[in-house]
């Protein structure tokens, strides 16, 4: 993988390494000593940074993790007389563990619930240090040994900061290695929008669960550093107010983006110094300028930039043969059983209505099968029980033998089903080809941690995965849009881009939900074309769809569905002339002639 | 016996300033879908103007009950206008913003409400005119002040009357449009941005009244003191369901109560760690709180 920084912002953050490495040989010690705080605070917000701006969770109470990775080191010195470099494991570990501890209650919880619990969280950990004997109290712990580099102990001003640099630089590269990772798309997936991420296969709660304990583990590091650097730490540096300052540097140097965190970490670390001169009015300026700037730049200082990954050019893709779509799908569908899925009996219940009652159906390989039906009839109902966003109240779904209800809606689409939506729903938010990269995102089998120090086993499956997303954007016709805004597409080609998306995750049954939905003539005609070329490839498809003509024109097999249950199944001429189904659409005989103009249209799509 | 009479006592009076802290939170959030962090600073300073007006009024001899009302009153107009001026300035223009964005601002309105009366009244205690002392009745053994009496019927008249007023009038009416779909509301012909003021307005003159009387029943107030109430009242909204306004006063109170249960019978030491415990616990069991209703997403 290239490096996806533009070169502006590369060459510019080279450069501010550069200055940052020669500063101690320039400055004296009390510039170092605001530099080494810059430092501190830029390890910190880096890994809130995860949670905050790519994830899109919320965390007022970062500074708990801080505090753990310094008390680690502190204790372990100082009782156990472990060395720095010894109790950093530990203090991972610690950091780690406590992230899960924090992110298991809170995963189900609404977002803005986060605030409060992870506040409070945090306000346990420092009452627990300061009410503690072993945790010396509201005291602290004294005496802690500086980290020892190769036989010298580290306790110049410079050589710290040195040491802190280094720590910074490694957190850096792996916080934008996480960026460009599955992983940190997963993470964009889920702050763009959480139930569709689910639905094109993203483990959401796993996800969630990382966030804090990738987060937590930089936390944790960042206390280890802090206690070594000051040799004494008491509760008072692990506040409320910490979290806030942490969190404020995320937000106000642009959440997800590394060198606004950085530039964030400057200016809220920095500037207080720099406002000395103001002495009492110090605090109130500060806050007015913090006021000022988020009114000024409501996204950062320097939000974040929508492209992590580019697309490899349509001929490289096209050297990969392994990418092309004929081959994808033929191997996703090698050995399929010729009956796909059998739903038996399935009902569902909404308080005392029953949307969805006693509906039974096969899919069969290869064929495309279209529910129609009234609004109100239980179509989207029955995509989703068959996709796991809903549980029948009754009744199974079989797939491949085994039932897929009960699973969550990102081990269905690991199985082989994936779905559109009735209303659009892309991450809008980035870019055309990394929505395609998400939804063929759980194929991965390379460990993650393979793919972040970029062994040649997970560049080849990289490799591989880039070239198939850009070749599935070449056959919905979105080759040359790949590096825009999905949210900025226009509305057909957004809904080819949901169907693209589908389609990469290789899937053996794909789901539409109304993909007609808002077309012109011109756009029915060509996703016409595009259903017809899905089944040529092999896959199988089942529609859910009004539009008359286009379910006439390239369905295999039609169910009707009228009140939650099926009232009529077969080719499409004999469902035109079935009198249940005109009567479900157009009401019973005496109705028709008190309305027949309206009956016309419908009459006419349908003949 | 008289201990626990003495506690229940103890935690409805503090639980009442966090039920009307707690409303301020929840009605905002319930309209603007916003966490408004400077809400515990808005209490603190309405602390201070009830605590200016009584001090000057001192001077003039007159009866403390019409000082203490006029205290009450300038400080819940003034306090309520500083809110509404807060909502203008600093959270209006940043409402179709990521929300995080004006999360920060809320922040940074807390932080310059506390400096700024940090700068004008100092950093030390000040302490709240004496009117009526600790002069009380004996009920069951436990001795009971007509203070925390007087908080805990004023504060019950104040939400009683906050449900009235939404339930009952064009204004409060609004309001709940809002908070089901504030565009839809718009377009029925709801004068939106005033309708956030009012609500912000009555919010933060809510919790002016519990500054004055926070001042009065703890004797001394300093700029730091909106942080802790704040949180609590915070927590006491979250734990009613937030956006909910019987939630967050059965919240406010139920706080209350824990606090001063836990001081008397374990340590206050611990009291923030068993608050939490309680608040975490119940949202593991019950995600949208006492009374939040759950949220259904269409797919």
């Amino acid at each position: 993988m290239k490096p996806t920084m533009p070169i502006s912002a590369a060459s510019l953050g080279v450069a501010a390494l550069a200055v940052a490495a020669v500063l101690p040989f320039l400055c004296d010690n009390y510039i170092v000593d605001v530099a080494l705080t810059i430092v501190t605070y830029g390890i910190l917000a880096l890994g809130l940074n995860i949670v905050v701006g790519y994830a899109g969770l919320l965390d007022l109470g970062y500074a708990a993790f801080f505090a753990i990775g310094a008390y680690t080191t502190a204790l372990l010195e100082t009782l156990l007389n472990f060395n720095f470099w010894e109790t950093i494991p530990v203090a991972l570990i610690l950091a780690g563990v406590s992230g899960i501890i924090i992110g298991y209650p809170t995963l189900r919880l609404r977002s803005d619930y986060l605030a409060i619990v992870t506040l409070g969280f945090g306000e346990i950990v420092r009452i627990i240090a300061t009410n503690l004997n072993i945790t010396g109290g509201p005291n602290g712990i004294y005496g802690i040994n500086p980290a020892n580099v190769l036989g010298h102990d580290i306790t110049a001003p410079k050589a710290i900061y040195a040491l802190g640099l280094v720590f910074l630089v490694i957190v850096l590269v792996l916080v934008l290695r996480l960026g460009q990772s599955r992983l940190g798309r997963a993470w964009t997936s889920l702050r763009e929008d959480e139930s569709a991420a689910e639905a094109v296969g993203v483990p959401t709660l796993r996800v969630k669960m990382l966030a804090y304990v990738i987060g937590a583990l930089i936390g944790g590091l960042g206390g280890s550093l802090f206690a070594a650097r000051f040799g004494t730490i008491d509760p008072t540096s692990f506040t409320y107010a910490q979290s806030v300052t942490i969190l404020i540097i995320v937000v106000l140097g642009g959440r997800g983006s590394i060198p606004g965190v950085l530039l964030g970490a400057i200016i809220v670390a920095g500037l207080p110094e720099a406002l000395r001169f103001l002495n009492l009015w110090r605090e109130f300026v500060f806050a007015i300028a913090l006021i000022l700037l988020m009114l000024l730049r409501p996204q950062g200082l320097w939000p974040a930039r929508l492209r992590r990954v580019a697309a490899p050019s349509a001929a490289a893709a096209h050297h990969t043969p392994r990418a092309e779509p004929a081959a994808q799908v033929a191997e996703a569908t090698a050995g399929e059983p010729e009956m796909l899925l059998e739903a038996k009996g399935v009902s569902r219940v909404f308080g005392g209505l029953k949307a969805v009652s006693d509906v039974a159906f096969t899919v069969h390989r290869g064929e495309i099968l279209s529910i129609i039906g009234p609004n109100g009839a239980g179509k989207t109902t029955v995509f989703n029980c068959l996709t796991g966003v809903l549980v029948p109240s009754a009744g199974d779904i079989l797939w491949d033998g085994r039932s897929l209800t009960r699973l969550a809606p990102h081990r269905v689409v690991a199985r082989g089903l994936a779905r559109t939506f009735q209303g659009i729903r892309l991450f809008d938010n980035m870019t055309v080809f990394e929505n395609v990269l998400v939804g063929m995102d759980h194929r991965f089998r390379v460990p993650l941690l393979a793919e972040l120090i970029g062994l040649p086993s997970a560049r080849r499956d990289t490799g591989l995965h880039y070239a198939a997303g850009r070749n599935w954007l070449e056959f919905v016709g979105l080759g040359d849009k790949a590096g825009l805004r999905a949210g900025d597409l226009p509305y057909g080609d957004q809904r080819r881009l949901e169907i693209a998306r589908g389609l990469a995750g290789q899937p053996r049954l794909l789901l539409l939900d109304e993909p007609a939905a808002g077309m012109n003539p011109t756009e029915k005609q060509s996703l016409m074309g595009l259903i017809r070329r899905i089944r040529d490839l092999g896959t199988t498809v089942l529609l859910i769809e009004h539009d008359m003509l286009l379910v006439m024109g390239v369905s295999d097999r039609i169910i009707v569905m009228d009140r939650g249950q099926i009232i009529a199944e077969g080719p499409p001429s004999a469902i035109q002339a079935n009198p249940r189904v005109i009567e479900a659409y157009l009401g019973t005989e005496e109705e028709v002639e008190d309305d027949g103009s309206l009956g016309a249209p419908i009459l006419g799509a349908m003949a | 016996m008289s201990e626990f009479i003495q506690l229940v006592i103890a935690g409805l009076t503090t639980g009442s300033f966090y039920a009307l802290v707690a409303l301020g939170y929840t009605m905002v959030y319930g309209i603007v879908r916003l966490i408004n962090f400077a809400h515990g600073d808005i209490f603190m300073v309405g602390a201070f103007l009830g605590w200016t007006v009584l001090t000057t009024l001192a001077a003039t001899h007159m009866p403390w009950g019409i000082g203490l009302l006029i205290a009450l009153i300038l400080s819940m107009i003034l306090t309520g206008g500083l809110g509404v001026a807060v909502e203008r300035f600093a959270y209006q223009p940043l409402l179709s913003a990521p929300p995080l964005s004006i999360l920060i601002t809320a922040l940074g309105v807390s932080l310059a409400l506390e400096n700024g009366v940090l700068l004008i009244f100092g950093p030390g205690f000040n302490t709240y005119p004496q009117l009526i002392g600790s002069a009380g009745f004996v009920l069951g053994g436990a001795h009971i002040t007509f203070i925390q009496v007087g908080i805990i019927i004023l504060s019950f008249l104040l939400m009683a009357g906050l449900y009235l007023f939404v339930h009952h009038t064009f204004i409060g009416t609004a309001m709940r449009a809002l908070a089901v779909d504030r565009d839809a509301a718009r377009l029925m012909g709801i004068n939106v941005e005033r309708v956030i003021q009012i609500t912000f307005f009555l919010g933060s003159s809510l919790a002016a009244v519990a500054g004055v009387m926070e001042g009065l029943y703890y004797t001394e107030i300093n700029f730091f003191m909106g942080f802790i109430v704040g949180l609590r009242a915070f927590t006491a909204a979250v734990l009613g369901g937030i956006g909910n306004i019987p939630g967050a006063m059965a919240g406010g109170l139920l706080i209350g109560l824990l606090e001063a249960f836990s001081a008397g019978y374990i340590s206050s030491r611990w009291t923030d760690v068993i608050v939490f415990l309680v608040l975490i616990g119940t949202l593991v069991v019950k995600p949208t709180g006492l009374f939040g209703e759950r949220v259904v997403e269409r797919m």
